[in-house]
């Protein structure tokens, strides 16, 4: 161990079981907290109990049915309306108050229901060039508050009416301003449902997270993917999130920690897109073999596809998050017995003058994506071309799929995962009975 | 609105945050407990103890014992709501390196089925725990007196703090109420409350008396507390404990308030660069608290068993740029300009 605090991330495009893996963490350790520390409403890590119940968590972290607590930290976008419905869902579950185990960090952007509007009107005019937004206002929350520094409503102001109001206010204006009249609530259900929100969790100061991580051992959850990260990911179909572990480090490093967490990726046993933008190793056979508990199709964010196990991307993804110490490979299970799963350690591309029937020039071999410089979305749009002409160079998938990975990936494997539940969690190389 | 899986609209979400209201805070109590928590009982506790340890060598001792009547109602909340904040303060700006803080609860022994509760001195969010187990009892009230003498007899013969026994120097009690303690500690709820057989009564004053010797003792009034600005329960605590009655009025600023007495009592700093810390961290408390620690803040902290104390002319200097920002043209938005 390099660390007593871990942080996960998911090493693709989101869905590879991040919610699972904390919480098979959580529940085989004593973690105190969970911290978010990016993201918003949109995420959905799928947690199954042994009893077979399952909860998407988006808000809450991946612990919380294995006792941890969750703090929202500042980079998090925090939607009350859709946490008051996660909470209940919790406490159908048995999680007696779930509020009582929430803090949120005051400075957390609020989403709205104008956001939301605002959101899914853009996408409806995007038509077919939709970017695979989840449609909950994400989004344009962050692109407001960049716009609007001042005016961005956020945590701490659902405690103070007056505040709230007149940003509230502005917002909705300047909704309006671009959209026209949407379908939105008034405002003043808005300030009454924050206020009771306000009421109802603990709203903290940053410091408060030198306190959480000084109680006992975190873990910090990670939301989407690394590849959809909005500097690093393949522009524009990327997330408006730092989706790599750099604010988990920030969080780590303002709070005063000295040792450095241990840096978990989580990858599947095979690669996976929900939504639009490039999936070099994409396969219409497994999309339609392989499809998807939790992730159905979208109505805004669009198909889940399928793809082999793509090492170019994903050894791209842990060297934008700097390096990693181990990984977590998930979905083992759907992997054995599958004849039909590759793996692609590099992508065939064409160079050269390609004729006017597009075949000419050579090919060669790409196994590396070099990152480019950091925020260069020109570079970011320039390799999503790139990446979107390339195909896969697909080899058989060894027996051992999970150990393959982590040899590919150059990273020890902490945990294989067999299925949705804790139980089927086992260290590398042990195939667990009756699968 | 929306169409993420949790999505909901704002009226359905108002109504289920409103029906789960009330279960958080205060769970145990919440829930229905009319007794007190087990690790709250005071019944045959030895010593609560502030140690000093290799992780927290230069242990300070803090406690914050508040009234728990149906006009205190809120404090406990906002408290619970701000103590993580509270706990950051002091350890951020540095006022104290290793706080230890300790919460309870005070009600009439006289008519309560609680009494007292008295939680563990925790140096990290455990303290929340105890804070969750308070039972709000809402009795009392009515004649402005409360137990608090019990809980100071607690206080003075129940405890053992490092930063007295070790480096003599004092540790902090801030009682939050507003009502007058009992003329006497009396024998009979001493033993059916804490279990000690005491011979006889000891006079509230003599108990207090008992007390300062290692604990400087704050007494905290907010003006939103139904007695507040009565004079007959301000006089009776300035008998008692001198200058160091705070009238706050702003009850969201207690954290605060309390996190900078320690700091002017650590003399980490004076009033002035508290009110600073306050103004850097973005909060809006600094007016209610630079009204409510001026007189603290000129003062300086009581006679310190050991050390040096604040020079009286920066004290008083940091108090005349406070007056100057609290006044100044820039007119009271919150935000203290010096």
């Amino acid at each position: 161990m390099t660390g007593r605090h871990t942080v996960v991330v998911d090493l693709g495009y989101g869905d590879a079981g991040k919610g699972t893996v904390v919480d098979w963490l959580c529940a085989s350790r004593p973690v105190h907290a969970v911290i978010r520390f990016n993201g918003g409403p949109q995420a959905a890590h799928n947690v199954v109990l042994p009893d077979g119940r399952h909860h998407t968590f988006a808000q809450f972290g991946s612990g919380t049915l294995a006792g941890a607590r969750t703090h929202l930290s500042r980079f998090m976008l925090v939607d009350p309306l859709a946490l008051s419905r996660e909470a209940d869902h919790l406490r159908d579950l048995g999680v007696a108050d779930p509020y009582s185990g929430l803090t949120v960090d005051r400075d957390a952007l609020l989403v709205t229901p104008y956001h939301g509007a605002a959101n899914r009107e853009r996408e409806r005019r995007r038509g077919d060039a939709r970017h695979g937004s989840c449609g909950m206002g994400v989004g344009e929350t962050m692109a407001y508050s960049i716009g609007h520094p001042d005016l961005a409503p956020r945590v701490g102001d659902t405690a103070s009416p007056y505040v709230l109001r007149r940003k509230l206010v502005a917002l909705r204006d300047a909704v309006a301003a671009e959209f026209g009249e949407l379908d939105v609530p008034p405002v003043a259900a808005c300030v009454e449902a924050f206020r009771l929100f306000a009421d109802r969790v603990v709203i903290v100061d940053g410091d408060a997270l030198r306190v959480l991580l000084a109680a006992g051992e975190c873990v910090f959850e990670g939301a989407q993917g690394v590849l959809l990260d909005e500097w690093r990911g393949f522009h524009p179909y990327t997330t408006w999130s730092t989706t790599t572990v750099d604010n988990a480090m920030t969080l780590l490093a303002d709070a005063g920690a000295v040792e450095l967490p241990r840096r978990v990726g989580v990858v599947r046993t095979y690669t996976t897109r929900h939504g639009a933008g490039p999936l070099v190793t994409e396969d219409a056979t497994l999309t339609a073999a392989l499809p998807d508990t939790h992730n159905g199709t979208g109505a805004w964010q669009g198909r889940f596809r399928v793809g082999h196990f793509d090492a170019v991307a994903h050894r791209y993804a842990v060297e934008v998050s700097g390096g990693l110490d181990a990984l977590a490979v998930t979905h083992a299970d759907v992997a054995l017995g599958r004849d039909d799963l590759r793996v692609c350690e590099a992508y065939r591309v064409r160079v050269g003058d390609p004729g006017s029937d597009g075949a000419g020039g050579r090919t060669r071999t790409w196994s590396r994506i070099e990152p480019g410089p950091f925020t260069d979305l020109g570079y970011q749009e320039a390799l999503t071309g790139r990446v979107e002409a390339a195909t896969p160079l697909l080899a058989p998938a060894s027996a051992d799929l999970p150990a393959a990975i982590g040899d590919m990936l150059g990273l020890p494997v902490d945990v294989v995962s067999w299925g949705p539940g804790r139980a089927d969690k086992h260290a590398p190389g042990r195939m667990p009975a009756g699968v | 609105m929306g169409s993420g899986r949790w999505s909901t609209d704002v009226y359905d979400a108002a109504d289920r945050l409103r029906r789960s209201t009330g279960t958080s805070a205060f769970a145990y109590s919440d829930s229905g407990a009319r007794a007190v928590h087990d690790a709250l009982n005071p019944m045959n506790v030895t010593t609560r103890e502030s140690c000093d340890s290799d992780e927290h060598p230069q242990s300070v001792a803090i406690a914050v014992l508040f009234d728990v009547t149906g006009s205190m109602r809120n404090v406990p909340r906002i408290l619970q709501s701000k103590l993580p904040g509270l706990l950051g303060l002091l350890l951020r700006k540095g006022y104290v390196t290793d706080p230890h803080i300790m919460f309870g609860a005070i009600g009439d022994a006289t008519c309560d089925n609680v009494p007292l509760q008295v939680g563990q001195f925790e140096s990290d969010n455990r303290m929340d725990d105890d804070l969750g187990r308070i039972v709000l009892e809402g009795g009392g009230g009515g004649q402005q007196t409360e137990s608090y003498e019990l809980a100071m007899y607690f206080m003075a013969r129940h405890t053992s703090i490092d930063c007295f026994n070790v480096r003599g120097r004092r540790g902090y009690l801030f009682i939050i109420g507003d009502e007058m303690c009992y003329p006497r500690v009396k024998r009979a709820e001493v033993a059916a409350v804490i279990g000690d057989d005491i011979g006889e009564d000891i006079p509230t004053k003599a108990i207090v008396a008992e007390l300062k010797r290692r604990y400087d003792i704050y007494y905290i009034l907010p003006s939103a507390a139904s007695n507040a600005g009565d004079q007959g329960i301000l006089d009776h605590w300035r008998d008692l404990l001198g200058q160091n009655v705070i009238e706050l009025d702003d009850l969201d600023a207690v954290c605060e308030t309390i996190a900078l007495t320690v700091g002017l009592g650590e003399e980490a700093i004076g009033l002035a660069d508290g009110l600073d810390d306050l103004a850097d961290m973005g909060s809006g408390a600094g007016d209610s608290v630079g009204k409510a620690l001026a007189r603290i803040g000129a003062v300086s902290r009581g006679a310190v068993v050991h050390g040096p104390r604040i020079g009286g002319s920066t004290a008083v200097d940091d108090v005349d740029r406070l007056d100057k920002a609290v006044a100044g043209p820039d007119g009271n938005d919150g935000v203290i300009r010096l």
